[in-house]
């Protein structure tokens, strides 16, 4: 009679493999996620900095400008275009405040993607600790068991993760959000 | 005198972009880092204002708001959640924390200013 086993030693170094390769790659992903991470950082430090100082250099600018007018006779086009170039200077200014939000709602988005891959990385550990336990010289009713016990396992793991990183960006873009008052 | 607004958040960007938008609105701002830090910031000094992030680490907006609302001396000061967070689930949280309003990031600094007039005046 021809009796059916399971290829243990195999179905073992492929479940190895999948764990390794996997966690290499999400140590990859999260090396990147990282650096991004801090060029993000550094860019809006940057950027920041640079907007006050432009700022605050329009604004002394514009000080000069109303001394200017007070002081002397200037012929009323020329006093439209620069009222029209301080009102455009104004809603730039706007814009660009609310455009330098970005990196507020990118990092919140790239620290839960890291959450997910440490968790990723956690379900393959699983994975190859259970593989571990299984041995060639184990009864097909005990390997059936590991197998069951390492997908509820990997279940479980799964939804923990998922329950543990709940969306807190849902926009798509910069446009400015509602205002509720209560 | 200027009022006092303190501003809660734990991106340095987005407490610079609001003190930024409120101080040439002629607030006075104090910035606090987290709930934690707002929550210390509060008692040193009666603010007129408060503008809290929900995220953040230590202690998170409503649960600074709820702790402050414990306090005797802002039990009437307004605080205004300005959050990522837009789902009626965390406004309705919100309010029964004990917030007057929810603004949603990110922000338009002429509606932020709007709003802070017609909740505490210029």
């Amino acid at each position: 009679m021809e009796t059916k086993t399971l290829p243990i030693a195999e179905l073992r170094k492929l479940l190895a493999a999948v764990s390794d390769h996997g966690k290499q790659h999400l140590v990859e992903v999260e090396a990147d996620l990282l650096q991004t991470t801090f060029l993000l950082s550094e860019a809006i430090e940057k950027l920041s900095s640079s907007f006050t100082a432009v700022h605050e250099a329009i604004s002394a600018q514009q000080q000069v400008i109303d001394t200017l007018v007070a002081k002397y006779a200037i012929e009323q086009p020329i006093l439209e275009k620069l009222d029209a170039y301080k009102s455009k200077i104004g809603d730039e200014v706007n814009v660009v405040i609310t455009s330098l939000q970005f990196q507020d709602l990118t990092s919140q988005l790239v620290a839960r993607t890291i959450k997910r891959v440490n968790g990723l990385k956690d379900l393959l550990h699983e994975l190859e600790s259970h593989s571990n336990e299984m041995d060639p010289g184990h009864e097909h009713e005990e390997i059936v068991k590991f197998l069951e016990e390492m997908s509820r396992s990997l279940q479980v793991g799964s939804r923990a993760l998922s329950g543990g990183l709940r969306q807190s960006v849902g926009q798509q873009d910069m446009a400015t959000g509602e205002i509720d008052l209560f | 005198m200027a009022k006092t607004i303190l501003a809660v958040d734990d991106s340095g960007s987005l407490r610079q972009m609001v003190a930024f938008s409120l101080k040439a609105a002629g607030y006075d701002v104090i910035q606090a880092v987290d709930g934690q830090d707002g929550l210390n910031k509060a008692k040193e000094k009666t603010v007129d204002l408060v503008l809290t992030d929900q995220n953040m680490p230590i202690m998170d907006g409503l649960t600074l708001i709820k702790n402050l609302r414990g306090l005797g001396s802002y039990q009437k000061v307004p605080i205004l959640m300005l959050t990522t967070e837009s789902s009626d689930e965390m406004k309705a949280k919100g309010k029964a924390a004990g917030a007057n309003g929810w603004l949603v990031k990110p922000f338009d600094p002429k509606r932020l200013i709007e709003v802070v007039q017609k909740v505490i005046g210029s």
